[in-house]
């Protein structure tokens, strides 16, 4: 709000302000606001009591504060921090191995008189045209790799994408000069030292931007989880969110229980406050990282759509 | 030989390249070839090599059962031209809304605030929409004051899914516009202005004109995901509920669930290589298309 007052401040300094401006930015501003509402409702409902919200329902400011649902989720106890201890691993070890393994194809792919540039970009190329789908993923995976329930499932297979590879390359191309590749070639560094000393610390803001994206990658990733893991000290928070999700589903479900007994449980049932609680546990990380990065990926956007 | 003496001078080059080129070889490339199941008669016992050739027995099931086939071909469709059209649609105003702001550092953190959403896993997405739609603590029939219940019609989720969707990707599709929109050469609206056109003909005339390559090269990498959906979106918001499978099961989604359930294999085969087979021709037809009216927008 105070950037805001300030900017029109100066402006006005300048020339008047039309009122057209005035209407887009209130339009804007309630876009803005009806995006965040949602958000912001995980937050206020994870902080409110679990009772009133299950009598009241959800709203945006909830009439008793209350730390419960965050007492809850910490009765997941064990089984929350395996699961955050997973999710980082795979988060971090992804990233960092994804980022070097693909700015090393992506310098490759710089390299004027390679020979195989060709055929390697066409390589990068295809899978963004043609992929064998889920089915035989996972038939070859778990039937002739046989790597049902390993973490490596989590990393390796999303740990290259043609995507990242083309911004990498489009930066390396157009960002870092060649006479300073040159000169340290000349000066006698091979390749290997031209790309770690020279290259490599010069593409900073390209690895930040792509390398938020691809933390956020793996650390949302459900669907190989779902689909691969199955001991409980290899599921990550994704896969954690979606048992809890099933195991209130089935509680609710259950014919079985009487009335009576289900109404003394709904109050202990970790349904409402504790599952957002279990939800700001599992995004709120992002959404800390995500100022840091933020201007560095709008950049690295821009980057990789200019056609390379 | 000289080749071969030219590829050994860039030994370096393809040592670094090496990585990268297995992980696609391995988990790319090789699945390409899983979809000869769509030819067998799968037995997951006997693995795919062992089990039986059954020539096009898949293909004719799956069009025998044409209710599930056509519906779920119909919904990844649908969902398709709604998101592509309107979703490009709203990238589309608001990169040229927020460009055209003069408070810059308040578009700057709308901008950032926008993008928020699409970040956010489909997993954590679900237990948003819930605490909207559930029908006795939702928020929406609290306001509506109304006991509706969401998760059993099928028909509100058409809708349902569209705000979710363009909820999560507008702000973070727009960035992709507004890059282009950064780059226009503000001397065009300048003399636009002395010339005397007003902001909307500086719009129609300067602002659209130059989104077009972007808008076809957006276009047509999307051709090729036609057949592929959100999974998350589908699969999770929808809580995979039977009841709302009329309107929201896509391919990917039941492929998703017959692996799950073990079961359908040979009709799961066929379903996949139909969806990857005319996902890459009609990229393929459609960049055709574009290379014959405008060479410079084509993708290759």
């Amino acid at each position: 709000m105070k950037d805001m007052s300030k900017s029109s401040a100066q402006l006005r300094r300048h020339k008047k302000i039309p009122p057209g401006q005035i209407v887009l930015l209130l339009i804007l501003l309630a876009v803005t606001m009806i995006t965040a509402v949602p958000i912001l409702l995980v937050f206020t409902s994870a902080f409110s009591d679990e009772q009133t919200l299950a009598r009241n329902g959800f709203s945006l400011l909830p009439e008793v504060w209350s730390l419960s649902g965050f007492n809850a989720v910490l009765r997941y106890g064990k089984q929350l921090f395996t699961s955050y201890g997973v999710t980082i691993f795979i988060t971090v070890t992804g990233t960092v191995a994804g980022l070097l393994i693909m700015s090393m194809f992506a310098y490759s792919l710089t390299i004027r008189d390679f020979p195989l540039r060709g055929l390697f970009t066409l390589i990068l190329l295809v899978p963004m045209l043609f992929s064998g789908g889920q089915l035989s993923m996972y038939v070859i995976y778990t039937s002739v790799y046989h790597m049902k329930d390993s973490l490596l499932l989590l990393i390796l297979p999303i740990c290259v994408q043609t995507m990242y590879v083309i911004i990498l390359r489009t930066y390396i191309a157009g960002s870092i000069p060649e006479e300073l590749m040159d000169s340290a070639r000349i000066d006698g560094a091979g390749e290997y030292r031209t790309f770690f000393q020279i290259v490599f610390p010069l593409m900073k803001p390209a690895l930040a931007a792509v390398g938020f994206m691809m933390a956020t990658m793996y650390w949302n990733d459900w669907q190989n989880a779902l689909l691969f893991i199955d001991s409980d000290r290899k599921k990550p928070l994704q896969l954690l969110l979606i048992n809890i999700q099933k195991s209130i589903e089935a509680l609710l479900s259950n014919r079985n229980i009487p009335p009576a007994a289900l109404a003394a449980m709904q109050g202990r049932v970790p349904q409402y406050s504790a599952t957002m609680a279990t939800v700001v546990v599992v995004i709120g990380p992002i959404m800390i990282a995500y100022p840091f990065f933020q201007k560095y990926f709008i950049k690295g956007l821009m980057i990789g759509s200019v056609k390379g | 030989m000289k080749t071969l003496k030219k590829i050994w001078k860039h030994r370096a080059h393809v040592v670094m390249a090496l990585p990268a080129l297995v992980l696609l070889i391995v988990f790319d490339y090789v699945p390409m070839g899983g979809l000869i199941l769509a030819f067998k008669k799968f037995d997951y016992r006997s693995g795919i090599w062992g089990s039986p050739w059954n020539g096009l027995e898949n293909f004719r099931f799956l069009i025998a059962s044409k209710s599930i086939f056509l519906n779920i071909t119909k919904n990844t469709l649908m969902y398709y031209v709604i998101f592509t059209a309107l979703g490009m649609f709203l990238e589309i105003v608001l990169a040229i809304a927020l460009d055209q702001l003069v408070f810059k550092r308040a578009g700057k953190w709308m901008e950032a605030v926008l993008i928020i959403p699409v970040f956010i896993s489909y997993t954590a997405v679900q237990f948003i929409v819930y605490a909207f739609l559930s029908s006795d603590t939702g928020m929406l029939n609290h306001l509506l004051g109304k006991s509706v219940r969401w998760y059993s019609n099928p028909a509100y989720w058409p809708a349902i899914l569209t705000i979710v969707k363009m909820w999560n990707g507008t702000g973070y599709g727009a960035i992709l516009y507004m890059s282009v929109l950064a780059g226009i050469d503000p001397q065009l609206y300048e003399s636009a202005q002395i010339d005397g056109a007003g902001k909307w003909q500086q719009i129609l005339h300067i602002t659209l004109p130059s989104l077009v390559p972007m808008i076809t090269v957006m276009l047509l990498l999307s051709v090729g995901g036609i057949m592929h959906s959100d999974t998350g979106l589908f699969y999770q918001v929808t809580r995979n509920s039977g009841a709302l499978y009329e309107t929201t099961q896509v391919i990917d989604a039941y492929i998703l669930n017959s692996i799950f359930q073990n079961s359908n294999f040979g009709f799961t085969a066929a379903a996949s290589f139909f969806q990857s087979v005319v996902g890459t021709v009609l990229i393929l037809i459609s960049n055709g298309i574009v290379r014959k009216l405008h060479p410079e927008n084509a993708l290759f």
